[in-house]
Order: C-alpha cells, then structure tokens, then sequence
C-alpha cells in the first residue's frame, strides 16, 4: 500500500494576535505586518475559502486541516511549514516572529495530533547567532523535522554568511526547506530586471528564484562541506529545473578551477541535497503527458508531494495516479521518509506494528 | 615512427612548437627541463589544444580554501578552459578523459617523438 506523506502543508494562525501570544517584551506588543501585507496580493482568493473553519482564516483550525490534510487525502502525516513575515529590517523582530511561530506551532498544531502533525523550525537567516539559538531550542522537539527559510534573501543561501546555520540544522538532521514567504519586509524586486504588474506574472515567476540559491548553494561548497545537508525547495519549481542546472553543468568544466571545492558537476549534487515538493502549477497539463514529464525531471528521486494546503494551488495525491508504481510511491512518501530522518525515527515503531 | 621534431636548442625553457605528425599535429614542450609531447586535438571538442596556455591549477580541502599547484605543468585548451596534466594527458575536470601523449627522448641533441 502506498503511504503518503504531505511534504508541505501551511497552517495559520487566525489573527495576528495568536502569533503575539507567544512572543517575548519588549518586541511583543510593537506592531509587525500581517498576513495581508502581500505587495502582490491574489486578486480573489490565495486561500480556498471552503477549507476556513466559521469565523477564521483557510488553514486556522487544526481540527478542519486533520480531517482535510490526512483523512481526506488518505495521508499518514503532514509537516507543517507556517510562514513568517519574510525580511523585517527589524532582524530582532523578524527572530521574534520566528520565535512566537514556532511556539505557537508546538502549542497548537503539533500537540493536537501528535502522530500526524510535523513541523518546521522558523528561522531568520539574517541573523545567524540567533538562528542557531532558535534551531537549537528546538531540536530536542521529536515533532520538529526540518528547519524553515523564507525563498527571499539579501544574499543568495550558499553564501558564507549563513554557512554556521546550515551546519547545525544538518548537525540535528535537520532538512532546510525553502519556501517564498508572507512578503511584508524590506523585499527586493520579485524579479531580477524590476516589478510585474500582475499577481499572474508574480505568482508564475517568483518561485523561479530558487535557482539562485541552488546555483550559489553548488558554486559556494556548501554541498562539500557539509555531506548531510539537504535543502528541499517547498514552493516547487522542479520543472524549471534541469534547464537551468545545465546552464550552470556546461560552464562549470572550464570555470572549475576558480571553484575547485566543487568536485562534482552541479547536476551530481542533487540525489543526495536537493529535494522539491510538488506544485499544481507545474508541468503539463495534460494527463498524457504528465507521466513522461514527471519521470523526465527525475520525480522518482527529487520530488515530494505536497499538498499546499490551503492554497487555491492545492493537489492531491490523485496528480501522481498515472505514474508508474514505484515511482508514485516514492513521490507520495518514500522519499520523504527517506528525507526526514526524524519524521522516519517518529514513524518508526508504527511500521514495526504494521508488519508484526 | 619516429618523428624528429627539432634541436634541444631550438626549445628552451617554457617554448613550445607544434611539428607534423599524427592527424592534427603534435604539440611539443618544454617545461622547465621536462619535455612533453601532446597530440594537437582536445578530446572534448576537437580543438588544437597545444595552442593553449601552459599554466598551473587549483585544488581544494574545503569551500574557500584554494592552492595553486602544478604550476607549468597544465595545459589549457583555448576554446573551453578544459585542463589537461601534461605528465599523462589526463583531464583534470573528468579524468576519463584524456589528450593523447606520445614517448619523448633526446639523442644527439635532437627531439624525438615516438609516434
């Protein structure tokens, strides 16, 4: 039987003042952007508004989101990927917001269900010392399986600046996912040569971002230096991949020896550091061809189903169906129990059971 | 076959010339004292790889931490930067492949390539 794993869900509070509840003075009571602070807003609804409980937002009841995300799907467990409010210039709130996230997370979703509710470790990247402090807060948490980023950056992840974070989230077997954020800070331009103007040309382009920090993750090392580190990009864009890996592969021979610590071609270093969750905005949109296109990125080993509750851009593991047996399989939850370590620790004893 | 390629004299230290022989010319070199000879083709993409810079290269123990070694010793191909270990004709970057080399000897002050 196949299990399935929801690589990425995304649970919200269902106002501000949830968040707050959990975060320390003298930052607590200032105020921080909100869930709405979007400079590219959806034009209707981001959020499927028949997955909100009475009286709050999609993705606010942990009760509703069980019964979706797991009976509904048929999923055995979910990790959950709450959003922060992506680059606040104010770095100790941003580490504050992370903070009360993460709490907040704990204390109300994966205490709800903890057998089937997962969770990510929020950090603020800009601010290593405190990120660490962060993961290492958490990482006695069995329930915690990876560590959480937002997709924007002032600086490209593979960068030394951050290299001592990733060094203890793979320390703690901790995957590094990597997921566009509640945009509220002080954000760059969505693209490298300015603003669309439409929530369309944001929502199809801005995931694409992805590859820098993939390309500079390569160029910079960190994959050498650091043998147990994976970073999954959660906001998918694995359609995109290979395209623009073999920009990089075809140079990478002439150039290698400005880069010498980076011994493999860019396209080696995937099977063992690079993970994607599945986005409905991807691939054909056909069914014929999506069974060759998925097998034609390399699904079997590099992606993740996802469900992306509560997003409008929600799947369910029926986009896998046309896949063949082993392949849908791994998409739908092998590879993610062989992504996680510590959610494959959780699970563990059940499966003794199961087969017993 | 031998080829006879030139005078000991006629390449000092850090020259090269390329002389007839093979189906694209063989490159012959002098580096500091040591000669090689090279054929003129690059296994990636046909280019006279001879006309390339004899230079040294890099290696690395972790991300940041780059030494120059083998300095005189690489040559690099002007079309790609493919580098090859002149001592055994190895790519550097994929080291499967390989330029091919030929047998250098000096006798009565002539270089000779074994062909």
């Amino acid at each position: 039987m196949t299990e399935i794993i929801d690589a990425a869900a995304h649970p919200f509070p269902a106002n501000q003042d949830d968040i707050r509840a959990y975060m320390e003075e003298p930052l607590a009571h200032l105020r921080f952007p909100g869930l709405d602070g979007y400079f590219y807003p959806a034009p209707e609804e981001e959020y499927a508004t028949d997955l909100a409980p009475d009286g709050g937002p999609p993705g606010s009841d942990p009760v509703l989101a069980a019964r979706h995300l797991l009976d509904g799907a048929g999923a055995r467990a979910a990790i959950l990927l709450p959003l922060t409010r992506g680059l606040l210039p104010d770095l100790d709130m941003a580490s504050e917001v992370c903070a009360g996230t993460n709490a907040w997370l704990a204390e109300q979703w994966l205490e709800h269900d903890p057998r089937r509710f997962f969770g990510s470790i929020r950090i603020n990247p800009s601010d290593p010392p405190r990120a660490i402090q962060e993961i290492e807060r958490w990482s006695g948490h069995p329930q915690m399986v990876q560590v959480a980023v937002p997709l924007q950056a002032h600086q490209p992840y593979g960068q030394r600046t951050y290299r001592s974070i990733w060094e203890c989230a793979a320390g703690h077997g901790l995957p590094v996912a990597v997921h566009a954020d509640a945009l509220g800070g002080n954000e760059f331009w969505p693209t490298s040569v300015g603003y669309p103007v439409h929530y369309v040309e944001y929502a199809a382009q801005y995931p694409i971002n992805y590859i820098v920090h993939l390309m500079s993750l390569i160029a910079e090392g960190v994959f050498e230096d650091l043998a147990d580190l994976v970073f999954v990009f959660a906001d998918g864009g694995i359609d995109m991949l290979f395209p623009l890996l073999w920009r990089i592969d075809s140079d990478w021979r002439p150039l290698r020896s400005v880069t010498p610590w980076v011994k493999q071609a860019p396209v080696d270093y995937l099977h063992d550091h690079v993970r994607f969750c599945s986005q409905a905005l991807e691939g054909p949109t056909t069914d014929a061809e999506r069974a060759p296109w998925l097998e034609s990125v390399d699904a079997e080993h590099l992606l993740m189903y996802s469900s992306n509750y509560p997003s409008v851009a929600s799947q369910t593991p029926a986009a896998f169906a046309d896949l063949a047996v082993d392949a849908r399989q791994r998409v739908l939850g092998q590879t993610a129990l062989e992504t996680y370590p510590r959610l494959r620790a959780a699970l563990a004893p059940e499966h003794q059971t199961d087969e017993a | 076959m031998t080829i006879r390629a030139c005078l000991v004299d006629e390449l000092p230290p850090g020259s090269s010339r390329i002389v007839p022989g093979g189906r694209f010319g063989i490159g012959v070199f002098n580096c500091d004292g040591d000669l090689y000879a090279i054929a003129n083709y690059c296994p990636h993409d046909g280019a006279p790889v001879c006309l390339g810079p004899v230079t040294g290269t890099t290696q690395s123990d972790g991300s940041y931490q780059a030494s120059w070694i083998d300095e005189g010793r690489i040559l690099r191909c002007p079309w790609h930067g493919w580098e090859f270990d002149m001592r055994t004709g190895k790519s550097v970057v994929s080291p499967t492949r390989r330029v091919k080399t030929y047998p250098v000897r000096v006798e009565n002050g002539c270089i000779l390539i074994d062909d």
